[in-house]
């Protein structure tokens, strides 16, 4: 029976179907991995190479002066986006997450009226509140400063970050923040010894999407800090275009290292998005 | 005294009332029941015990303190209160280990660490759960969980016990077990326990004394033994008991200077008739009768009335008789009458002492 099995499995031919969805897949493998096979080609090009061949071809002779000009043109720029990137994932989470416990497990009246003025904010386009934000900020005299980009992207951040642990609040069953009252926790101790620990997940879901958002912001950047030398990676990528001629080796490069610091977030922070922590909170 | 006096508590959610006026006193160091079915209010009470809800009217003590009144507009903080609760659901911190679950409530407080440890490791031996203090709530059993919450509400030696169902997550063999050692546990600590049940075994196995909750409103309050002999009304007669008290329609009439129960297809003379007749204004009643108060002939009886079997389920112990009087479904339980046989003809006659007469209208005992 068994030998049987076996030899049937090897005399047997590909299924067409399957012959047929394999070459579907890796097309579309293909098509999506071209834009960065072509970017890194490019990068790895001269500036005179880029003339005589295609953006897919190879280089002849690879070079990696595009990364240099690249890495000193964006040096200070990435570093002005990692610090107020950071800092702004990192406080629009802490708020949202106290906001998110304060809607859900603080019970008050007016709670719902509150969060539905949350959710509105969600929804506003950037552009539309533009030329106030500009205008506040000149008035805070944050302009041109990287703590006037802290600010607005944290307050932007707020909405939708509360949306994404109040949502994780609500399956934390009451009884336990109940438990935790009756053993002698106020509303302070409940959310620091109890609800925190708890919001593992949430805070690393929350932070790896404000951190690509935040990072990949190029409006707020460009109307807050202009060229100055607060001027964020999104900004100084887009000034790498030259104004007469572009350097593709160099916009490719400089695309690269401004991918990297995401890349970093999604790969250390990747298999924490997948683990739940909540497994034996209630009953079993 | 850590007794717990409440005071015509009202709840409404919206236009629903949870609870309706309701006033008890709780002794000190009783074992007090809430019973009810699903929905009656028990659990609001509790809640309103411990200051997890703010009841719209009323007046909560605990040991002469006030700790909540509708009239000075005062309340207590659940944290502020000296009361431990364990949860239907446990409530253990999923992120902490046994032995910070267990000593949160100390820690919370300020307790130092040495006294925090010799508290937690008392309490653990106590309740046989000294080798589980470095895991995590994830990996225990639901008995074992259920010891954990125990001893998180026992670490803080509270003055009052609030219990919401605490035995309803286990599965049936270990909640006898269970519930024998929270009595056990009881009669040693000498602690005044709320406990709120719908399961009316647990009621009468656990409770020095029970109140009956239904739709809001507080039915009666007395020992098990009360509460079976002398229900109050309908309501408390057809809750307690299983199987449940047989109740038959009937009308009260006087024949030959006696009075009687008239059924329609039958009639039963009643010994102290006068005294129902003279209390009742209306001689529609109910007449309810336990189904150990049922005695089964085969030979007619003075006063019997002539039935059928229809089911007979042997338990061992005792055997339930299904039978039919009239059409009517009647159930009897008895530990004799092993002889009877399905579809047989027979007598019963009830139990003349333990006869409830209620009135149709008020639903109130009359007897």
């Amino acid at each position: 029976m068994k030998t049987n099995k076996i030899g049937s499995k090897k005399k047997r031919l590909p299924n067409p179907k399957r012959v047929f969805l394999y070459f579907l897949l890796i097309l579309f493998v293909f098509l999506t991995l071209l834009p960065l096979w072509s970017a890194v080609m490019t990068a790895l090009k001269t500036q005179e190479a880029l003339i005589y061949s295609n953006p897919i071809q190879p280089p002849i002779k690879p070079s990696l002066d595009a990364f240099g000009t690249a890495f000193n043109e964006l040096r200070r720029p990435i570093l002005n986006s990692l610090m107020f990137t950071i800092l702004a994932t990192l406080l629009s989470c802490v708020l949202g997450s106290m906001t998110g416990y304060a809607l859900t497990k603080v019970k008050f009246r007016g709670a719902n009226t509150i969060f539905l003025f949350i959710i509105i904010g969600i929804f506003i386009p950037y552009q539309a509140v533009l030329i106030p934000l500009v205008q506040i900020i000149i008035e805070l005299g944050l302009w041109g400063e990287i703590s006037g980009l802290i600010l607005t992207h944290t307050a932007y951040g707020i909405p939708i970050c509360t949306l994404l642990f109040k949502s994780f609040y609500d399956s934390i069953p009451d009884s336990l923040i109940n438990a935790a009252k009756i053993d002698g926790a106020g509303i302070g101790n409940t959310y620091l010894h109890v609800v925190l620990p708890l919001s593992v997940t949430p805070f690393v879901v929350t932070a790896v999407f404000q951190f690509t958002q935040i990072w990949n912001d190029l409006l707020f950047g460009l109307v807050l800090t202009g060229a100055g030398v607060s001027q964020p990676a999104s900004v100084a990528l887009l000034n790498l275009q030259g104004g007469f001629v572009t350097a593709w080796n160099v916009q490719m490069a400089g695309t690269l290292w401004y991918t990297i610091p995401s890349l970093i977030v999604y790969l250390v922070l990747g298999k924490y998005l997948i683990k739940g922590f909540m497994t034996g909170a209630i009953k079993g | 005294m850590t007794n717990v006096i409440i005071k015509n508590l009202m709840k409404k959610y919206g236009k629903t009332v949870a609870l309706m006026d309701v006033s008890l006193e709780i002794k000190e160091g009783e074992f007090f029941i809430l019973l009810g079915p699903s929905g009656c209010g028990k659990t609001t009470t509790l809640m309103c015990i411990a200051g997890l809800i703010k009841p719209n009217k009323g007046e909560v003590r605990l040991g002469g303190t006030v700790l909540s009144s509708s009239e000075s507009g005062e309340f207590t903080r659940p944290q502020n209160r000296d009361a431990a609760m364990v949860f239907q659901d446990y409530a253990i911190y999923p992120h902490m280990t046994v032995y910070n679950n267990i000593a949160f409530p100390l820690q919370i407080r300020g307790m130092n660490k040495s006294k925090v440890e010799s508290k937690v490791r008392d309490v653990s031996q106590r309740l046989g759960i000294s080798n589980l203090l470095d895991r995590k709530p994830k990996q225990l059993s639901g008995g074992q969980r259920q010891r954990v919450a125990l001893a998180r509400a026992m670490v803080r030696d509270p003055k009052i016990f609030l219990m919401d169902e605490p035995l309803s997550n286990l599965d049936a063999k270990l909640r006898v077990y269970a519930r024998a050692e929270l009595k056990k546990l009881h009669e040693d600590m000498g602690t005044t326990i709320v406990y709120v049940t719908h399961d009316q075994m647990e009621a009468m196995s656990l409770g020095d004394r029970i109140a009956i909750l239904n739709d809001g409103v507080l039915e009666q309050v007395g020992t098990p033994e009360e509460i079976y002999e002398n229900p109050k009304n309908l309501f408390v007669a057809g809750f307690i008991g299983n199987p449940p008290i047989n109740l038959i329609e009937g009308t009260l009439i006087e024949r030959n200077g006696k009075i009687i129960v008239e059924f329609g297809f039958s009639s039963y003379e009643l010994s102290n008739g006068i005294e129902i007749m003279k209390k009742t204004k209306t001689p529609e009643i109910m007449l309810g009768i336990r189904p150990e108060n049922i005695t089964i002939t085969k030979e007619s009886r003075e006063n019997a009335i002539q039935a059928e079997v229809e089911v007979i389920e042997p338990l061992g112990r005792e055997n339930i008789f299904h039978l039919r009087v009239n059409d009517k479904p009647l159930i009897a339980v008895s530990i004799t009458n092993r002889d009877l046989n399905v579809g047989e003809k027979v007598w019963i006659s009830f139990d003349t002492n333990r006869i409830h007469i209620f009135d149709k209208i008020s639903q109130k005992k009359i007897n």
